[in-house]
């Protein structure tokens, strides 16, 4: 299969058209589970789809070492490459890499005036263009909502789209009536699209629980392969 | 005398120029009963410090080459590594960091956290060596340890902790209290030897006991026992030191003490920190390979009954030859034991163990694990593994990079051209990584290495060391060419025109191969090119890869298959096929889609965060891919990705961007692409020189 059409056949897709044609330029959204069901994995997913259509991505990491991500995006660019027989995989590969940088923070040692810093100099120093901005290991339990609000200004200002992984903790329940997370709930406003992920029926599902300004559309027909760690197609 | 490992302790001292760091060691070696005498660095007696075995450093006052050191201090053997102060000396560096249990980072009380002293403790941090802090130059006018103490926190992110206050700054600096023992030490005697200790002079009394409690805060937390002791007001100085060394060893703390070397004030006491706080080889963990499992990596034991495993890190040249300075790691070595060198793959017998002081030696019949010490006439390489026959573990990887720049020297008289050839067979040895070869063109003396930098430095020393004052040429890149797409060949070498004919023809194609840099099949049938001209056809293939088409440089990534062919029962001979082969070659390599590869290297920026967008820009000035940036509070790492000819001058750029306070490390990454309009440039550069040269043949001629 050539590219394009690994693009245009790619799950995510799905989501997109789940969530009004995409999060769009300004926006945030978050992907929240328990600890270990697959947020790394379909944030790498989504960023990898970017990097496919040359959209420039940046991953800021907050918790794991940059040769853990590095392996991640490494482990889900392979199993896409092998599930779709992906032609002229290496050269794809060394062309998308050109576009991803990787940023490391610790939470606890760099304020978010600093790290939006930081990044405003990659894209504006580094010349790199940036369009999305995955933001993985962030603390929402040590976070506020000013605190999001200020990653939001600096997305509508740079316009960038912004994917964030959100860990749940504590005991259960853990998600309202609506199927908002509480620890999330304060944040809700800042949120753009919510997707919760979890197990049902011995898969891990997507579910859209905030969508924009429009009605969420609930459970996803997509799942998380847990074989090859891929957002794929439940059929 | 066999020390237990628990007994011994391998430590550098680490700082920047001038802090005082040979003057420091100096008075180590004598109050360990080394040297009887004290010669200062600058003296006016023409001796110079002890430890400073290099000409260079003599000269200088610095120092750049590692020598190895023993002293015993209260009942332990110290082996001190001096580590070269200087940052651009990467690989000795490296190397003496490798072999360090721990480390002492001696500052300045007047200058106190310099840029290079951030340098050398990012180094060992990056190597997790533990260290403990001393503050030197307390006599000095502007001394102030309580400043520097702060700059290790705000400016080196450590957890410092003032182990001793002064009695006395500048010219009344007398001594130290200890903040442990709650005593005034004062060094009598004309060289500071006697250490007599008193009660605390009443006028520091209650400062001593605030900066007491402050110590026992801090370092409770690295001890339940302490803490638990604290509470119940039972504290001995016991728990103290082993909360100290706790935090110590997992490097979340770092004790600090002061004194002035040069006016023999705190040193002894810095020796029983030392003993204290730093570990002993056996509580550090190391790694070896497995060169029989696919350099998988092991574990080695600091046990001295295991089988032996043990790195040259260090070669010199002294003048009763080559002298090899080794670490054990694991297992221990007799005289007359023999061991095999897993790189070469040869066994050898070790004749000479010796113990070394930086300018004498004493002879020793066996050293155990954990031990640093040297063996005699030893013909190895700097980074060798010496094991027990049996094993097969090396200390570092086997595969060495290619070199990556080459630069032209010229001796510029008989003496130096001597001397030249002397200091780089030294060099070739001690560095696996630095190669030269005479260009069979223009005669001239190459030599490569993996950057701008690290040829430099061989030259300056070529210089310093061995008198050889060498003109060296443009640095230059050593490119590759390789094909993108299959092509193929059917070729005929037909001459037949009297006497001796020649004929050989090849068919088949060649294609890109992914890994590796050439593979030769043959697929023929029917003995279309008889059996003994199949290594011929080789022989001519691999031949037409030592120059481009393009731009004049090896060919790599190819795959060649043979297939079919035709000879002559007379006229077909080994040249025929070669020649036959090369020219079959070159007809298919235009029409395999040739390309320029150049080496690409993974650079490392680590500086203050404040000069990451000057860091990014001139990344991206020089073709160079940003792949990660980390940052932890104030400081931060950028890694890219930049093509190798692009960085020429940048420890200069890198220097005037972020005002010396970023260094940078360099390393061969993989072989990339050119783009299109930098290939021109070079293939219009490469037709130059080509008529050039053939201009300068043809005027030859003439004369």
């Amino acid at each position: 299969m050539i590219k394009a059409e690994l693009i245009k056949r790619s799950p995510l897709r799905i989501l997109e058209k789940a969530i009004q044609g995409g999060l769009g330029k300004g926006n945030i959204g978050v992907l929240a589970s328990r600890k270990g069901v697959g947020k790394t994995a379909c944030l790498v997913h989504i960023a990898t789809d970017k990097l496919l259509q040359e959209k420039p991505v940046i991953h800021v990491s907050y918790s794991s070492h940059v040769d853990y991500i590095i392996n991640w995006y490494e482990n889900i660019f392979k199993e896409i490459a092998k599930k779709r027989g992906l032609e002229s995989a290496i050269e794809v590969h060394d062309e998308i890499i050109k576009n991803r940088v990787i940023m490391n923070f610790r939470q606890d040692g760099v304020l978010t005036k600093h790290i939006l810093k930081s990044l405003e100099v990659m894209i504006r120093d580094g010349q790199f263009a940036a369009e999305t901005l995955i933001v993985d290991g962030y603390d929402f339990s040590q976070s506020s909502p000013e605190d999001l609000r200020n990653f939001r200004e600096f997305a509508e200002r740079m316009g960038l789209e912004v994917w964030y992984s959100a860990s749940l903790k504590g005991d259960e329940p853990l998600f309202d009536e609506q199927g908002v997370p509480y620890m999330l709930e304060k944040f809700l406003e800042e949120i753009d699209v919510l997707i919760s992920i979890g197990f049902k029926d011995e898969y891990v599902r997507l579910t859209v629980v905030k969508n924009h300004d429009q009605p969420a559309p609930g459970e996803l027909p997509l799942k998380l392969d847990l074989k090859t760690l891929l957002i794929a197609e439940d059929k | 005398m066999r020390t237990e490992t628990a007994k011994m302790r391998n430590i550098g001292i680490s700082a920047h120029i001038d802090s005082g760091k040979t003057t420091l060691t100096e008075r180590i070696l004598f109050y360990c009963k080394k040297i009887r005498k004290i010669h200062e660095v600058h003296g006016k007696d023409g001796v110079g410090a002890t430890m400073d075995s290099m000409e260079l450093e003599k000269e200088r006052g610095i120092t750049i080459a590692s020598a190895a050191t023993n002293v015993q201090w209260s009942g332990h053997s110290i082996n001190i590594i001096d580590t070269p102060g200087h940052v651009d000396f990467t690989i000795e560096v490296e190397r003496a960091l490798r072999v360090l249990d721990g480390a002492i980072l001696v500052l300045c009380s007047v200058g106190g956290v310099q840029s290079q002293s951030i340098t050398v403790d990012r180094q060992l941090k990056r190597y997790n060596v533990p260290r403990i802090a001393f503050i030197n130059k307390c006599d000095r006018v502007g001394a102030n340890p309580y400043n520097v103490k702060e700059q290790l926190i705000d400016k080196l992110g450590h957890n410092a902790v003032l182990m001793q206050i002064p009695i006395g700054l500048e010219d009344k600096h007398e001594g130290v209290v200890d903040l442990v023992a709650m005593k005034a030490i004062y060094f009598d005697g004309h060289e500071g030897e006697t250490v007599r200790i008193e009660d605390i002079p009443e006028v520091l009394k209650a400062d001593a006991e605030a900066k007491h409690e402050r110590m026992l805060d801090a370092v409770s937390m690295f001890s339940d026992e302490l803490m638990e002791a604290v509470l119940e007001e039972r504290v001995t100085e016991e728990l103290i030191h082993d909360a100290v060394r706790k935090g110590t060893l997992s490097q979340e703390l770092t004790p600090v003490f002061m004194g002035s070397a040069y006016k023999n004030k705190g040193v002894q006491t810095l020796l029983d920190a030392v003993v204290r706080y730093l570990p002993n080889p056996g509580e550090v963990d190391s790694l070896a390979l497995d060169l029989d499992k696919d350099e998988q990596e092991v574990k080695i034991k600091s046990d001295s009954e295991a089988g032996c495993v043990a790195l040259a890190f260090k070669l010199e040249d002294g003048p009763y030859g080559q002298l090899t300075y080794i670490r054990i790691y694991q297992g221990s070595i007799k005289k007359g034991d023999e061991l095999h060198n897993s790189r070469t793959g040869k066994n050898f017998r070790v004749g000479r163990l010796v113990r070394m002081h930086a300018g004498s030696m004493q002879d020793i019949e066996w050293a155990g694990s954990g031990d640093i010490v040297a063996l005699f006439g030893i013909a190895c390489a700097s980074g060798d593994t010496f094991v027990q026959p049996g094993l097969n573990y090396s200390m570092t990887s086997i595969y060495v990079p290619e070199p990556v720049v080459s630069l032209a020297i010229t001796p510029v008289n008989k003496k130096s051209a001597d001397n030249m050839t002397k200091a780089l067979k030294r060099f070739v040895r001690e560095d696996p990584t630095f190669q030269t070869y005479v260009d069979p063109e223009s005669k001239q003396m190459i030599i490569q290495g993996m950057g701008e930098l690290h040829l430099d430095v061989y030259v300056e020393r070529m210089n310093r060391e061995y008198q050889a004052q060498v003109e060296t040429g443009k640095p230059e890149v050593a490119y590759r060419e390789t094909i993108t797409r299959r092509a193929d060949f059917d070729y005929t070498h037909k001459k037949q025109t009297g006497g001796a004919g020649q004929f050989g023809r090849v068919v088949g194609h060649i294609k890109p191969l992914a890994e590796g840099n050439y593979e030769f099949v043959d697929e023929v049938k029917g003995g279309h090119i008889p059996r003994e001209f199949i290594p011929s056809c080789n022989k001519g293939f691999q031949s037409a890869l030592a120059k481009g088409c393009l731009i004049g440089f090896p060919i790599v990534g190819i795959k060649v298959t043979v297939n079919d062919g035709q000879s002559h029962p007379v006229d077909s001979s080994d040249l025929a096929f070669q020649t036959a082969a090369r020219e079959a070659f070159k007809q298919a390599y235009m029409k395999a889609g040739p390309c320029i590869l150049e080496p690409i290297m993974k650079v490392s920026i680590e500086g203050p965060s404040e000069f990451t967008g000057n860091v990014f820009a001139s990344i991206n000035k020089r073709r160079g891919v940003i792949v990660s940036a980390v940052e932890d509070g104030t400081f931060g790492r950028v890694d890219a990705e930049v093509p190798l000819s692009e960085m020429f001058g940048y420890a200069m750029t890198l220097r005037s961007l972020t005002q010396g306070k970023a260094e940078f490390t360099m390393e061969f990454r993989k072989y990339g692409r050119i783009p299109e309009n930098i290939v021109e440039e070079l293939k219009a550069e490469y037709e130059k020189t080509r008529k050039d040269s053939a201009s300068k043949k043809h005027r030859s001629f003439k004369v």
